[in-house]
């Protein structure tokens, strides 16, 4: 009785979120039964308006000690001053690298945390307490200890019934990635005025990248 | 007697052979760093004469060796000095203070890419434009170019002092 209750819950979960999700962003071809790509989330995956004057487009890994201390440092700082301001807007790209043993599956968990609408949480929560689930591989614990249970719930749902197209989606985020050559994390893109800029690699220090986001702000 | 007219002979050939190699090292090594400068200055398909210290600065920064307000000056100064310097090793004026303040350059950046090949890190060091990230292989870069620095350095030195006696 309580499982028939979990697959028409997890029914109606998909059934409800679902159509909002595909309808946001342009699709690809939905041929046959195939189910329709998660195109837009990207979006749900990402902090601010999107009429910001400045993207900053961060290719990050979980599991990587050098997109925590971006994450929390950098990241966090711009999430508290730029892009309320309206004046960034951080976009979060999946590109777990094969040298770490949990990053994809973290990739997995902090997408269905996005299309649950707790992405922020989900994404401190992993960097935060990177060491701890990084050798011991528990994401799934890591967040239920952030996020409130009903949360929580909607996240295993999502990760149980979506997890294909979350899977295509970062699969996505990795292709665009390759396309521009990165090869490490974070990698970091700063789109201002059309123009595509690469940071150097390894992360920014905070107080450089206010320098440079002021100075691009000066060329409006 | 014979002997000693073919070490004769042989001597300003081989002075005018080394001469030959310390221009061509001096050339090459000014080249470099013209090159280096340029990379600095003009990436991503443009000029970046107003913003190229930003973009420097990060990668000087990413060692996480130097206090900020030093590795902003760097960033300024550094593709300049290097543009100057690698000109006037082109030219050949003042080689051998070109040549030194280049081998002690080059010095200070080896400390550093050690400090991060020994450390595992993946860092830009931004020695050519944005795109390197593997310090061990600058590493061993740095390395060919110092022992070029250090030769042109002597060399200049030891001319000089040459040139100062027959005056």
């Amino acid at each position: 009785m309580r499982s028939c209750v979990k697959v028409i819950f997890s029914i109606a979960l998909s059934a409800s979120l679902l159509p909002a999700l595909l309808s946001a962003g342009p699709r690809q071809s939905s041929s046959g039964s195939k189910p329709a790509p998660l195109q837009d989330l990207t979006a749900l995956k990402s902090v601010g308006s999107r009429e910001a004057p400045i993207t900053i487009e961060v290719f990050s890994d979980y599991q990587c000690p050098q997109c925590r201390v971006f994450y929390l440092d950098t990241a966090r700082q711009l999430m508290l001053t730029y892009i309320p301001a309206g004046k960034v807007y951080y976009v979060h790209r999946d590109f777990p690298l094969s040298m770490h043993s949990h990053s994809r599956e973290a990739a997995r968990w902090a997408s269905a945390a996005a299309v649950a609408g707790v992405f922020e949480t989900a994404e401190q929560t992993l960097y935060s307490k990177q060491d701890e689930w990084g050798s011991t591989g528990k994401i799934e614990d890591v967040l239920a200890s952030a996020l409130s249970p009903a949360d929580m719930k909607k996240v295993r749902t999502i990760e149980a019934t979506e997890g294909a197209q979350i899977d295509a989606a970062i699969a996505r985020d990795m292709a665009l990635g390759e396309s521009r050559g990165v090869n490490g994390t974070p990698s970091i893109y700063v789109f201002h005025k059309g123009q595509m800029t690469p940071l150097p690699a390894g992360g920014v220090n905070y107080s450089l990248l206010k320098q440079y986001i002021d100075y691009l702000l000066q060329q409006r | 007697m014979s002997q000693t007219s073919s070490i004769a002979v042989e001597r300003p050939r081989m002075r005018s052979k080394v001469r030959f190699l310390l221009i061509a090292a001096r050339t090459v090594l000014g080249l470099i760093f013209v090159y280096a400068a340029y990379a600095k200055l003009h990436f991503n398909g443009a000029w970046h004469l107003r913003d190229y210290y930003f973009f420097f600065a990060m990668s000087i920064d990413s060692y996480r060796m130097l206090p900020l307000i030093i590795v902003q000056w760097m960033a300024r100064i550094l593709p300049w000095l290097e543009l100057g310097l690698g000109a006037l090793l082109v030219v050949g004026a003042g080689v051998r203070w070109a040549g030194l303040v280049l081998s002690a350059l080059l010095v200070v950046f080896m400390m550093a890419l050690a400090h991060a090949a020994l450390g595992g890190l993946e860092i830009n060091c931004g020695c050519f434009g944005t795109g390197s990230v593997k310090p061990g292989r600058e590493l061993m870069l740095d390395g060919v170019l110092l022992a070029l620095a250090l030769a042109v350095t002597v060399g200049g030195f030891l001319s000089h002092r040459a040139g100062k006696s027959q005056a």
